[in-house]
């Protein structure tokens, strides 16, 4: 199954300050949570990951966070322009044993876990899902939980109390997730977290985007991961 | 029509290959490319022992080009030649084995491993700091190259290619010495020393800075890559393989008229994984536009 795509754009506007819902029609085969797709950036060196937050026949959503050249060049595409993008790429969140599961957005790191809450809500696991972002303007939706302008760990062992996961599914900024892997391990739950690192090739082949776990091995970000049980990482 | 180039007893299909580093084990690019096409794929270094590469970050976006300090991570060659060989072996992909070490011993005991194996051709990575004898790297001494390629030779008897840095200032002297020793062919460029800074100022006023020290590659090479290429091809006899910031059709005419026989793909694999393929149909498009039979014809026509 070839993984290079050249898709339409759908849809690609500004639902929140400097956050973009982008839409693709391709050819792509399946997706699933956690996996993400790799856009070709005119004049850039390297492809731009994203998260894949909704996949349904081929049509893909991805939201995104302005952030520089690239994000803005995206963000110039209009209906009908076409987007060359490699996917889906990386591995996926599991859930195969999770009865109930917290999942924590911190952020745009919210676009994985909508299309995991999806994924979990058609395979009728329970599940509470919590984002938080710095303001209101930023806020975007489909959490049961919003948090604005604290942290997403506010109040958590309340929330951990009240809704029971066995689980705790993360995506957001590290310094977020570690404290998810901490406090899922003070709980004695498990932790699977989706990590973000500069990427070149997106295949696990260049070893640019490794992490350390905690066995001593490296494991590439966009090969291994981006999910990782939080057990297994080494964090600096 | 023919694509196929000959390096002085090194068959290509095409004279299109793919760096090191740049391309795995080829296996992994099946996804995206027929990899069985191209001309030959240059392995990602390989050393005596398996190494983790180094820490911290590892990439760093430039203008048209990329900083790598990954560090050589490789599996080791014994299960290099336990994997990864039986595949290309299966799958029928010419290749290269690129051999990194950090002594004399290392790149000999490396080179005779490939020649029991009947590993057709390797290129020999000289970028890396001589750890036992100061730390100096193999390929800016011409003294030290030459004791280094000839005890190679001594031990390998396939195609023999050395792959240079351009981090020297007489390029000259350090190919003829590689010929003399005995190599095939050269390749160049390496990438060349660079240093990447990013400096962030955050909403409260903080300074965040990033840096990256490590070896710059990609479109903004290639001028660096052409002056060396020529160069190298006003002193040696021996056929050269240019690599440094390829990204389509017109820079493989660049190369082949200033004397590379063949050339390497690198880091524009990671911005479009198909490149290889894609660069082996134009090329076969315009000798057939130019009525050329071989690309031996169409490289006498570019250098006339």
């Amino acid at each position: 199954m070839r993984k290079n795509h050249q898709g339409t754009v759908i849809k690609n506007i500004e639902i929140k300050k400097d956050i973009y819902e982008l839409k693709i029609k391709s050819d792509m085969k399946e997706a699933f949570a956690g996996q993400f797709i790799s856009v070709l950036c005119p004049n850039k060196t390297l492809r731009r990951p994203f998260s894949i937050s909704n996949f349904n026949n081929g049509e893909i959503t991805v939201l995104y966070k302005l952030k520089g050249e690239g994000t803005k060049y995206i963000s110039s595409l209009k209906t009908g322009d076409v987007i060359d993008f490699l996917g889906a790429l990386g591995n996926t969140f599991s859930y195969e044993n999770t009865n109930s599961a917290l999942l924590i957005g911190a952020g745009i790191g919210i676009a994985p876990m909508l299309f995991l809450k999806k994924e979990m809500n058609e395979k009728g696991i329970k599940n509470f899902l919590i984002s938080g972002f710095k303001t209101n303007e930023e806020a975007l939706l489909g959490s049961d939980k919003t948090v604005i302008g604290g942290s997403v760990m506010d109040n958590i062992d309340e929330i951990i109390e009240k809704t029971k996961p066995d689980t705790i599914y993360s995506c957001g900024p590290s310094i977020v997730l570690k404290l998810v892997c901490k406090k899922a391990e003070e709980k004695g739950l498990k932790a699977q977290v989706a990590l973000e690192k500069v990427m070149a090739c997106g295949i696990g082949v260049c070893r640019g985007c490794v992490i350390e776990l905690k066995d001593g091995s490296n494991a590439s970000v966009c090969k291994d991961g981006p999910v990782f049980e939080g057990e297994v990482i080494q964090w600096n | 029509m023919e694509l196929r180039v000959n390096l002085n007893g090194f068959e290509l299909k095409n004279p299109i290959m793919t760096a090191s580093g740049t391309y795995g084990y080829a296996d992994e690019y099946e996804v995206f490319t027929d990899v069985s096409n191209i001309g030959a794929i240059v392995t990602k270094a390989i050393s005596i022992n398996p190494k983790k590469g180094n820490q911290g970050e590892r990439i760093f976006e430039t203008t048209s080009g990329m900083i790598n300090r990954i560090g050589l991570e490789n599996l080791g060659i014994k299960e290099f030649i336990e994997k990864k060989l039986p595949i290309l072996k299966e799958k029928n992909i010419n290749f290269v084995m690129n051999l990194a070490g950090s002594s004399f011993e290392d790149y000999v005991e490396a080179a005779k491993i490939a020649q029991k194996e009947g590993i057709k051709a390797i290129e020999v990575n000289v970028s890396c700091p001589n750890v036992k004898e100061g730390c100096l790297e193999f390929g800016v001494d011409p003294s030290s190259l030459s004791k280094l390629i000839s005890a190679i030779r001594e031990v390998y008897l396939g195609f023999l290619i050395v792959k240079l840095t351009p981090n020297v200032s007489d390029i000259e002297s350090l190919a003829l010495s590689c010929e003399k020793a005995g190599a095939n062919a050269i390749s160049a460029i390496n990438t060349l020393k660079g240093l990447g800074v990013k400096i962030e100022i955050l909403p409260n006023g903080e300074i965040k800075k990033t840096s990256v020290q490590g070896g710059l590659s990609g479109r903004c090479i290639k001028p660096v890559a052409l002056s060396m290429v020529k160069r190298i091809y006003s002193v040696v006899k021996i056929p050269i393989i240019g690599i440094g910031g390829i990204s389509c059709l017109e820079d493989v005419l660049e190369f082949f008229s200033v004397g590379a026989e063949a050339v390497q793909i690198g880091t524009e694999n990671f911005t479009n994984p198909a490149i290889t393929g894609q660069i082996i149909q134009d090329l076969e498009k315009l000798l057939l536009k130019l009525n050329l039979k071989s690309i031996d014809e169409l490289k006498r026509k570019l250098r006339e």
